[in-house]
């Protein structure tokens, strides 16, 4: 059975003071409705994938309350995996159309953090830490600032490769209209800013953000649809300390060999990725881990413009913006992920269209890496 | 805030982890902390390799800059982790301070 997705929209990402998330929720899966040309009624079940919504909002119960908000009286599961909640919200909606349950389902990614101050968002994104992790003050540009560090000290990264990375992202997200910034930044720029968890400064950090994406996925090859061809989720410890390598994400190296036997493919055919660049360096651990540069080499292609639009002459990489420059409202980031790729493989991503895409990743990371989601999609 | 009932729970695992030697693997320096620790900031949160072959992180402290090297050498000890919760109950955790 092949499973496709028939729509995608995603809401504007940002600080949305003024928008709820019933708003989002409304505005992301009406537009997805639309794009599929489906009437809700046609809907046979709602994935919501979600972190913080109990944390910070005092509201769980997520799939009954936005199954109300939607009018769809469906089925409806919140599907948790911290910053992974959307990528696993996906797979389990994919595994629903695979068990014959149902033909037709609506994943609604979500989050909704920017009502709440940093050290609040912060203290509610370390439940996705260990326990030792909390107990020790970490914070989660902290974890993979531990890792950057080992990752400088292995292969010769350098800070300024690091800043690379945001300084293609937010160039790719200028040419994004839904991202939550629209500004060229330089390497200057990133290496000036404050420092948040040495060696990482704030501009190698994705922002705190609000935004929802929602997809229709069925099992019918309607006009416009995107075939996916691989939906698999790895695990790995919950803590740094307990993980038998620190120089790579071992769940994404085993989620990404796993999804490109099912697909049939290898990593050099991707011609688009959206990955989980959740801080500079983790796309730099993504580039190795996916396999579309060897150990040690991702850092200084990145610099070299190699997985930039308009100077790359293979891959193109989180042409979205990704987390870095569109915006990292943590639930809703794996169903936009997805939504990027819709848009590239369709051929209707404007201004920020990779040329001649017809396979698209995406690499969705939870925590510190206990948890990656890979996706493949197909034309 | 943890549970006073957690904290009690958790004391034997953090008696097993105290006066362990072992070195830094890596590290950072919090900034940006987390709510319970605003007070504490900046600090530095260590990844130890204990003679053991165990790995904790876990916050440096009584160090100098000079400390955060790779292999420094490091003890571990039993330190406040944030503030008494409204019952008075202190939470004690492991921390790592340098071998000198």
């Amino acid at each position: 059975m092949k499973i496709f997705v028939n729509g995608a929209a995603t809401t504007q990402f940002g600080e949305l003071w003024g928008v709820s998330p019933r708003s989002l929720a409304r505005g992301s899966v009406s537009s997805a409705l639309k794009d599929a040309r489906i009437e809700s009624a046609q809907v046979e079940a709602l994935f919501v994938g979600n972190m913080l919504s109990g944390m910070l909002g005092g509201q769980e119960h997520l799939g009954a309350f936005f199954a109300e908000e939607l009018g769809l009286p469906v089925p409806a599961f919140k599907v948790e995996g911290a910053c992974a909640s959307g990528g696993l919200a996906l797979h389990n909606a994919v595994n629903s159309l695979l068990s014959g349950q149902y033909a037709t389902v609506v994943v609604l990614g979500i989050e909704k953090m920017t009502d709440h101050k940093p050290e609040d968002v912060a203290t509610a994104l370390m439940g996705a830490g260990s326990e030792e992790e909390r107990n020790a003050g970490a914070t989660f540009p902290g974890l993979y600032a531990i890792l950057a560090r080992m990752h400088m000290n292995e292969f010769g990264t350098t800070e300024e490769q690091l800043a690379a990375v945001a300084v293609k992202n937010h160039y790719h997200a200028s040419l994004n209209p839904n991202a939550q910034f629209h500004n060229l930044l330089t390497v200057e720029q990133v290496m000036r800013s404050s420092r948040v968890a040495d060696p990482l400064k704030l501009l190698d950090c994705s922002p705190i953000s609000d935004g929802a994406a929602a997809v229709v996925l069925s099992t019918k090859n309607i006009k416009g649809s995107v075939e996916v061809a691989a939906s698999v989720v790895a695990t790995d410890t919950l803590g740094l300390a307990q993980r038998a390598h620190l120089t790579q994400l071992t769940a994404t190296q085993r989620a990404a060999e796993k999804a490109y036997r099912i697909a049939g493919l290898t990593a050099g055919q991707v011609s688009v990725a959206e990955v989980h660049d959740c801080f500079t360096v983790a796309e730099v651990l993504a580039m190795e881990d996916l396999g579309f540069f060897p150990r040690g080499k991702a850092a200084a292609a990145i610099e070299k413009g190699e997985t930039r639009l308009g100077t790359s002459a293979g891959i193109v990489v989180n042409p979205s913006g990704g987390l870095k420059g569109c915006g990292h409202p943590v639930g809703a980031t794996g169903v936009k992920q997805v939504v990027e790729l819709v848009d590239q493989l369709r051929g209707s991503a404007g201004k920020r269209q990779v040329e001649n895409a017809t396979i698209g990743l995406a690499h969705n990371v939870g925590g510190s890496g206990a948890t990656a989601v890979v996706h493949i999609l197909k034309k | 805030m943890q549970s006073p009932v957690k904290i009690w729970r958790n004391q034997k695992n953090i008696a097993s982890l105290v006066g362990k030697t072992g070195k830094i693997l890596s590290w950072t320096i919090v900034r940006v902390p987390p709510g319970d620790f605003t007070d504490q900031a900046p600090y530095p949160v260590v990844l130890v390799e204990l003679e053991s072959g165990k790995r904790v992180t876990c916050q440096l402290v009584d160090y100098d800059d000079a400390h955060l090297t790779f292999g420094q050498r490091v003890v571990t000890i039993i330190r406040r982790v944030t503030h008494p919760d409204p019952d008075g109950v202190i939470p004690y955790g492991i921390k790592a301070k340098p071998l000198v």
